[in-house]
């Protein structure tokens, strides 16, 4: 979608176990949610 | 992107802003994600900086990464950060542009924006301010930010679409989007979309 919008560049960091152990962990794990960081441009032109 | 039809947009954004209400009112409650510093901790963020930084103005983190993992912001910087809530990544960013930059938080739960308001006076940070806001229409100019960062909101917004288009609108040409947000690895049946308990718990 980033792409879609007209960003270049997209960088994706690694996943993180964000809702490991709290109450949300058993919907994550039910989707392999996990989080991430992203890093995008806008072109210069 | 999810469609619109899906679910009831403002029947998300009021549940969503109820849950972060509490989640300003009352940090250390029980939510379905982790707060405050050790979850700061978990995802790497300055603990130099963070350290420092008042129990107010971490206890409500709720983000689910670390935005400025891939890279810091350069100094004298203008970010926006969408979604500040309580302000926790708009200090750390208010810390990495430092006095020449600017960064500005929008947010649209009352609570936390009183919340991240009250600490940017008591961290007397002039360089910060905080607005009242939606993701889908940012109350800032075309093409005047550097930087835009977010943490963990991108994801509660029902037209995905609408939001990234109101960042590339805002970011200057060359710009810079930067954020933190949760993706899953196995695909999610239509009728677990529409249920709007599962996009804020």
């Amino acid at each position: 979608m980033l792409e879609e919008v007209g960003f270049v560049d997209v960088a994706i960091g690694p996943p993180v176990d964000t809702f490991g152990g709290a109450n949300g962990e058993a919907n994550a794990r039910a989707f392999e949610v996990y989080g991430y960081a992203f890093r995008a441009r806008k072109p210069r032109t | 992107m999810t469609d619109p039809m899906l679910i009831d947009a403002d029947q998300l954004r009021a549940e969503v802003r109820d849950k972060y209400r509490h989640v300003a009112l009352a940090p250390a409650a029980e939510h379905h994600f982790h707060t405050g510093r050790r979850h700061a901790a978990l995802h790497g963020d300055d603990q130099a900086h963070v350290g420092a930084l008042p129990d107010r103005a971490v206890e409500s983190f709720a983000g689910v990464a670390n935005p400025f993992s891939l890279a810091p912001l350069e100094p004298g910087a203008c970010v926006v950060d969408v979604g500040s809530g309580a302000g926790f990544d708009s200090f750390v960013a208010a810390h990495h542009v430092g006095f020449a930059g600017r960064v500005t938080g929008v947010d649209m739960t009352p609570e936390m924006l009183a919340k991240s308001r009250a600490t940017r006076e008591l961290l007397d940070l002039p360089h910060v301010e905080f607005r009242e806001g939606f993701a889908e229409a940012l109350p800032v100019d075309d093409a005047s930010a550097d930087v835009v960062i977010s943490n963990g909101v991108f994801n509660l917004c029902p037209d995905k679409r609408a939001a990234f288009d109101e960042v590339f609108r805002i970011l200057r040409p060359g710009g810079i989007l930067q954020f933190a947000d949760i993706a899953n690895g196995r695909d999610v049946p239509d009728d677990a979309l529409r249920n709007i308990d599962l996009w804020t718990g």
